[in-house]
């Protein structure tokens, strides 16, 4: 039982780098990802692939997978530069089918649909088999922690100010003179680089990624956890991770009580409920059940706010 | 004053927490022109809003003909014999001149041949380009079918937000001869401008409005001829 | 090989078209790609296999049924889910309708698992001529997509609530002031739409598989339709359905077919690089 709670603490550690990583990115800034997935893969992927093919050191390939995500978190944010945020949704989602389709696809290289085998830990052989998941999620719980700081300092940062101008308004930050496009990239660029580090961690951890793991769902699990958590807010997605991730595996226990469903309707229960919340959350409390603590310039007239006294036109 | 024909009275609405206008009076009577003068952000444009049901007063009565109105849809009280020009976005982009006339008469379908011919006799142009995209047409041009949309009921009350907004001068002048034109025949018209010179000399009567309350109500003339109107609204305003 | 690869394509884009127009249709209203259309083409697909295979009716009456359920069902996602939320951000919208995908998805998982299914069709031999074949059920594709996109086009350009519904998504707030019951034109067009979305599930179960994530493998052609044909623009959504089905089918001639589902988003993203409105759509005053 206890080597089941470390195993779900390090899944939460996973998905709290993720959704620092698009708090990052939407909740401070305002720019749709959905292709979560495919960065996380990228990350997964590469220091797997580095490690297995060539022999890499562990530090060096999970290094090796932050600049890969950020490479990859640049160029879409560069490619889409133009779009409006509902196109964004699309390209993003879109990266991340590619990089799932040219996982299952090159299996010569990623082993496809078989799944990649990675013997490298790292530390693995500092400590014996039992402490090691401890240890595991020490590290993981580090690289939150370093992640945290991070997207935190730029929260509290002149940046961070800069960031939400652009949120609220990109045409008022740009004539403010803020450098819009180079923020966007900047931040989606750092973004990804936490998403491949995430993707990294975990594929040393489980030691055999396969592309079924990286479907677009993934990227809802993680909106719900910014979401739930109030997005902007970093403390609250952290409780937000772990409320998703409870959901998802707290659920699997309801299989003891209720015996005449079959594992595969429980799963279908269990995605069910995270929806069926995700749009209640949504509808009751849009900027999440924490919200983001208000900043001295306008946040108080946003759409929302504004929204009651024009229903009759609707 | 007897019961007039469009009646206003404490009327508040507001986006959000604070109000906007608070508890407004507004009427016209039939057969007349009234207009609504006063600095940006006044309310004078939520007002008319206001009556015409795009937004929902938070307090206060509307009535046509003495019967209440506020609070319903915009769709009802179009049916009421309201007919709203909003200053932008007022004509469908996507749809023919001869289409948004259609739409115009959306409530008396039956009416629409012969009031097309009257709308055109008012508004030539709008026959030329029938079948051109209202969204591909000049600003001068799209307000006419703006004003030609509205005229396509017979309505008891026109409500115009800023009708001579980015036009011409010379277009400004024409624009303001048609309102009286269209007020001749019968129908009143309340509007909200900020050419307040020339919009009050066609005006029977003028409300000043500031910082969402009626700060005065008079004849045009009147209004006109005063000395504060004139320096604060008249003078600096052309 | 080329040449069964354009008859493969041309079926392919009457599958896309339909969905694609509808998706363009709520579009106007919406304001925001709705995420949930692959779910309701699903649920189309599922109703059909109900009342085809569990209730033992014939196919065009599954259809029709299909068809009419759906659109019920695309009714009740509105009135329960989006209108209530009208008025939030795009972004927020469209978090709700993966998330109501994800819903419809799983629903029709805890009633059918996982199982790949298909009607219970006689089986018929493919027609064939100068070494290229086709089913007759690929016909009747192909056939009822032109009808519906003639039926369509004459349902906004000459009829009343035709018209309201193209003046409605164009201004809604001018539609209203002009006394058009908007509320009313939005349901049906709720209603034509989930039509069309049943109607792409009963193609869908003729010419693929029946199986939950069905409709989802079509979202990604349907908003690339929608998009190449400009936002927006039923008539576009008919010509970028043709093209992006041909593309999807002539890519197998250079990349495995594999690959066909990455399509949708190459040309989503090559073309939203280019001409960020559309091939035919207008540009958009951002507000």
């Amino acid at each position: 039982m206890s080597a089941y709670l470390i195993s779900m603490a390090t899944f939460v550690g996973f998905f709290m780098i993720l959704a620092l990583a698009l708090n990052l990115q939407w909740g401070m800034t305002g720019m749709v990802n959905f292709g979560i997935a495919g960065f996380y893969a990228l990350g997964a992927y590469t220091s797997g692939l580095l490690s297995v093919k060539l022999g890499w050191p562990v530090g060096i390939t999970i290094a090796m997978s932050c600049v890969t995500g950020l490479i990859a978190g640049g160029l879409v944010a560069l490619l889409s530069m133009r779009l409006r945020e509902d196109y964004l949704a699309i390209v993003t989602l879109g990266f991340g089918e590619i990089v799932r389709l040219i996982a299952l696809n090159e299996d010569q290289i990623t082993e496809g649909p078989r799944g990649l085998k990675i013997d490298a830990r790292p530390f693995a052989d500092m400590f014996d088999r039992e402490t090691y998941p401890l240890v595991y999620l020490g590290l993981v719980a580090a690289a939150v922690a370093v992640v945290f700081v991070i997207v935190e300092c730029i929260r509290r940062s002149p940046m961070g100010r800069t960031l939400r101008a652009i949120r609220e308004d990109d045409v008022v930050a740009e004539v403010l003179g803020k450098n819009v496009l180079r923020h966007r990239v900047q931040v989606f660029a750092l973004g990804g680089a936490f998403m491949g580090l995430a993707g990294a961690l975990y594929a040393h951890y489980v030691q055999n990624i396969s592309p079924e793991v990286f479907m677009p769902m993934v990227a809802i699990f993680i909106w719900m956890s910014v979401i739930v958590g109030g997005a902007g807010n970093n403390w609250g997605l952290l409780l937000g991770a772990g409320v998703v991730m409870t959901i998802l595996e707290g659920s699997r226990f309801m299989g003891d009580f209720i015996d005449f469903l079959d594992a595969e309707q429980l799963s279908a229960i269990r995605i069910i409920v995270i929806g069926v919340l995700l749009i209640a959350i949504l509808r009751v409390r849009p900027r999440g059940l924490i919200p983001e603590p208000k900043f001295s310039f306008a946040t108080s007239t946003t759409q929302q706010e504004r929204q009651p006294s024009t229903e009759n036109a609707k | 004053m007897a019961e007039d024909l469009l009646e206003a009275e404490n009327v508040c609405v507001g986006y959000g927490r604070g109000d906007i206008v608070h508890g407004v009076d507004v009427s016209v009577s039939a057969g007349r022109i009234a207009t609504i003068i006063g600095p940006n952000g006044a309310g004078k444009s939520t007002m008319i809003k206001t009556i015409a049901g795009v937004l929902t007063r938070r307090e206060g009565s509307i009535r046509i003909d003495g019967r209440e109105i506020g609070g319903k849809p915009a769709s009802e009280i179009a049916r009421c014999g309201v007919a709203y020009v909003p200053q932008e976005a007022n004509v469908f982009r996507q749809l023919t001149v001869t289409e948004n006339l259609q739409m115009g008469s959306w409530i008396e379908p039956k009416e629409f041949d012969d009031r097309y011919e009257k709308v055109c006799a008012l508004f030539p142009i709008l026959k030329e380009r029938a079948k051109v995209r209202a969204g591909n047409l000049s600003g001068g041009q799209r307000q006419m079918v703006a004003f030609g949309m509205a005229l396509m009921v017979e309505p008891k009350v026109l409500l115009l937000d800023e009708p001579s907004a980015g036009l011409s001068p010379a277009m400004v002048e024409q624009m303001f001869d048609i309102i009286k034109q269209v007020n001749k025949t019968g129908i009143a018209v309340l509007m909200v401008e900020q050419n307040a010179m020339q919009a009050l000399k066609i005006s029977d009567h003028g409300y000043v409005m500031a910082a969402g309350q009626v700060a005065m109500s008079a004849p045009a003339s009147e209004l006109l001829d005063s000395s504060e109107v004139s320096e604060l609204y008249l003078g600096t305003r052309q | 090989m080329s040449g069964q690869l354009i008859i493969n394509g041309i079926v392919n884009a009457s599958l896309i078209a339909p969905p694609a127009i509808a998706f363009s249709l709520l579009f106007g209203i919406l304001r925001f790609p709705n995420f949930a259309i692959g779910a309701y083409v699903t649920v189309g697909a599922f109703i059909a296999y109900a009342l085809n295979v569990g209730a033992g009716m014939p196919m065009w009456v599954a259809g029709l049924g299909a068809m009419a359920g759906t659109a019920v069902v695309v009714w009740l996602s509105d009135v329960l889910v989006f209108k209530p939320m009208r008025g939030h951000t795009p972004v927020t919208l469209l978090v709700v309708s993966i998330a109501l995908a994800l819903i419809i998805e799983h629903v029709i998982r805890l009633f059918y698992g996982a199982d790949v299914r298909g009607f219970d069709l006689p089986l018929e031999r493919p027609i064939k001529f100068a070494g290229l074949r086709i089913t007759g059920e690929q016909i009747d594709i192909i056939v009822m997509t032109i009808v519906i996109g003639i039926a369509i086009h004459l349902l906004l350009q000459y009829t009343r609530i035709g018209k309201a519904m193209r003046a409605t998504a164009d201004n809604e707030t001018l539609a209203e002031v002009r006394g058009i019951n908007t509320s009313y034109v939005i349901a049906f067009t709720w209603f034509i739409c989930g039509a069309l979305f049943g109607l792409t599930g009963v193609f869908a179960g003729l010419d693929l598989v029946i199986e939950p994530l069905v409709g989802w493998y079509l979202t990604i052609p349907i908003f690339a339709a929608a998009i190449l044909g400009g936002i927006g623009s039923p008539y576009g959504a008919m010509l970028g359905a043709l093209l992006v089905g041909l593309a999807e089918e002539l890519t197998v001639l250079v990349l495995p077919s594999s690959y066909k589902i990455g399509v949708g988003f190459v040309i989503i993203a090559v073309l939203l690089l280019i001409r960020p409105h559309g091939l035919l759509g207008q540009p958009e005053i951002k507000k």
